[in-house]
């Protein structure tokens, strides 16, 4: 199991829809490993559940979706409250969207 | 105009010292890095700790705190939070920051962009609940997160250092498995005396092991043939150890054999590199000061070849004194003054390193995947008979292969399986790895969505005109 070696001060945040309450400063991946939720992301090609192997920004396993923007990397990014952090499900039979977001 | 003297990416121990000697003798310096603090890997959180007490993690932990204070009061310009993206050899950064695209030039590059773990390919090595050793060490100093229970796999002092960490902090191991070979002990007596000049590195060394041996944790030596099982995540790990085969139940594993340059940059900007039969890895081709194939481009910490923290300062200050000179800012003579002492401790550092190199040398089977199941590409879930099915449809060197089997073409740009797919590639070939080769990259060396491309405007550069060809 994933533990906190000190009791820092919380936050809420949003992962797969339920809310949470996470340590102030640690990164998103840290976060998901904590509340015991550690798949960050669905093979391509079998499908297959994925999880964080580096933690430090170059095996790009922790791949997640971060308040509707996919393939963010969940060990580089810092959580911030309010957060919505979802398991990415990006596969071979996933069709692509595009919707332009019209810029103020 | 975003113009600088020296840009530097990357604020590990080598960015760090060589910004600060380059604004000491008036250059104006901008440094790129992905997080929020500097301090890169080694020292990361080390101002600014999450940790109630963190001396326990060790004073080559500690003392980077001064380092990046001195930094942080050094004038230069440092882009935190920044992900570089792309670096021409006109001396031209583009990155993004915030999700908007920027863009800096500079008249000499640095580049610091350190090491990474080397891939561990064995069977189930791809499973949630398999990660690295180093991943253990970053969550420690970075969120003061911990696993309770794990089994650590592999040899290097990295991992012997995490362990002793865990210990220190009560955390609890359930094993360690050992797999430094007993040649190595061997191989590695000749290149002791050279060591000994570094003594009080062997001193910790040893002192670090002892920590390993007194703390009750079962420690299986020399061992190979690591296994992970499990169908879609790791449930234990097998491996054979003194002629007996052995499975441990374990929800959780740490992998861990070296390190290696992180080279996608230096690999995108096209600069020469060599195989290092001595580290097993890719490394640029450098001078003295750590100056690449292409003069304005130079290297310094383990991006050149590893070289530890304390190698990492010097290189970084060494490459900063000739760039100084370069630009103008110092006379040769003073560059060559300045870097007199600092060759010497570099050449020392390199004896001692030669030693660990040979003693925590990995073994070929942890190296060069046999058996068919073994995922190379992580990425793209390219296992050893997919690759090898490509080798013998034609494919002869690793470009050949990645169109052949999409190996390497993922979201990593290969930093996970290149230098496993280069000695595959040279293992079945029957030749050396150098003349395998490695994977062309291009930029964007980073995830970059199309709203952050498209926030770039193209200047055209003086030089050549068409190098924002970036797509």
């Amino acid at each position: 199991m994933f533990r906190h070696l000190s009791s820092p001060s919380l936050i809420q945040i949003y992962l797969n829809d339920q809310l949470i309450s996470v340590p102030e400063g640690i990164s998103v991946w840290a976060a998901m490993a904590l509340a015991g939720e550690t798949t960050t992301r669905i093979a391509p090609v079998t499908e297959q559940k994925r999880s964080a192997y580096c933690a430090m920004g170059v095996c790009f396993e922790c791949l997640v979706e971060i308040d509707q923007q996919p393939n963010q990397q969940a060990c580089l990014t810092p959580v911030k409250a309010g957060m919505h952090i979802k398991r990415q499900v990006i596969t071979e039979t996933t069709s692509a969207s595009v919707t332009m977001k019209k810029e103020a | 105009m975003n113009s600088y003297d020296i840009a530097i990416i990357g604020a590990g121990p080598a960015g760090m010292s060589a910004a600060i000697t380059a604004t000491q003798s008036g250059a104006s310096v901008a440094i790129l890095d992905e997080k929020p603090q500097a301090g890169g890997q080694v020292y990361r959180n080390a101002s600014g700790s999450p940790l109630e007490n963190p001396s326990i993690l060790g004073e080559d932990y500690t003392k980077g705190a001064a380092l990046i204070t001195q930094f942080n009061h050094c004038g230069a310009k440092h882009y935190n939070e920044a992900k570089v993206w792309h670096v021409g050899d006109t001396g031209e950064i583009l990155f993004s920051q915030n999700n908007e695209t920027q863009r800096l030039t500079a008249r000499e590059l640095l580049l610091t962009t350190g090491a990474m773990e080397r891939p561990f390919p064995v069977t189930g090595w791809h499973l949630p609940g398999v990660m690295s050793a180093g991943s253990a060490q970053v969550m420690l100093k970075s969120d003061a997160v911990v696993y309770d229970g794990a089994v650590f796999v592999g040899t290097g002092a990295l991992l012997y250092l995490i362990v002793a960490q865990y210990i220190r902090l009560g955390v609890k191991v359930a094993a360690v498995i050992d797999t430094t070979p007993k040649r190595n002990y061997l191989h590695a007596l000749p290149y002791l005396i050279g060591a000994l000049s570094e003594y009080k590195l062997l001193f910790k060394g040893l002192e670090l092991l002892k920590e390993l041996r007194q703390a009750n944790i079962p420690i299986y030596h020399h061992a190979h043939s690591i296994n992970i099982t499990g169908k879609t995540r790791a449930k234990g790990v097998c491996f054979i150890s003194k002629g007996k085969q052995h499975c441990l139940e374990t929800e959780h594993i740490f992998l861990h054999q070296g390190v290696i340059p992180n080279l996608n940059i230096t690999r995108a900007l096209g600069v020469a590199h060599h195989w290092s039969a001595q580290q097993l890895c890719w490394t640029p081709t450098l001078n003295e000061w750590g100056q690449s194939s292409i003069d304005m481009v130079s290297i310094a910490g383990d991006g050149q070849g590893i070289v530890g923290a304390d190698g990492a300062i010097v290189t970084g200050q060494l490459a900063a004194l000739n760039q100084l000179y370069r630009l103008g800012f110092i006379s040769k003579k003073r560059r060559d003054q300045e870097a007199q002492t600092k060759h010497s401790l570099l050449q020392s550092l390199h004896r001692f390193r030669r030693f660990l190199d040979t003693l925590y040398r990995p073994i070929t089977t942890h190296r060069i995947p046999s058996q068919d199941n073994v995922v190379v590409c992580r990425c793209e879930e390219q296992t050893v008979a997919q690759l090898k099915k490509g080798f013998e449809q034609g494919a002869r060197n690793p470009n050949q292969l990645k169109s052949l089997t999409r190996c390497g073409m993922g979201a990593c740009q290969g930093r996970q399986c290149g230098h496993t797919v280069s000695e595959l590639l040279a293992t079945w070939r029957e030749e050396p790895v150098e003349n395998v080769g490695y994977y062309r990259l291009r930029s964007p060396m980073r995830l970059v969505n199309l709203t952050e491309l498209g926030r770039f405007t193209v200047t055209p550069s003086s030089k050549s005109g068409s190098k924002e060809d970036v797509a």
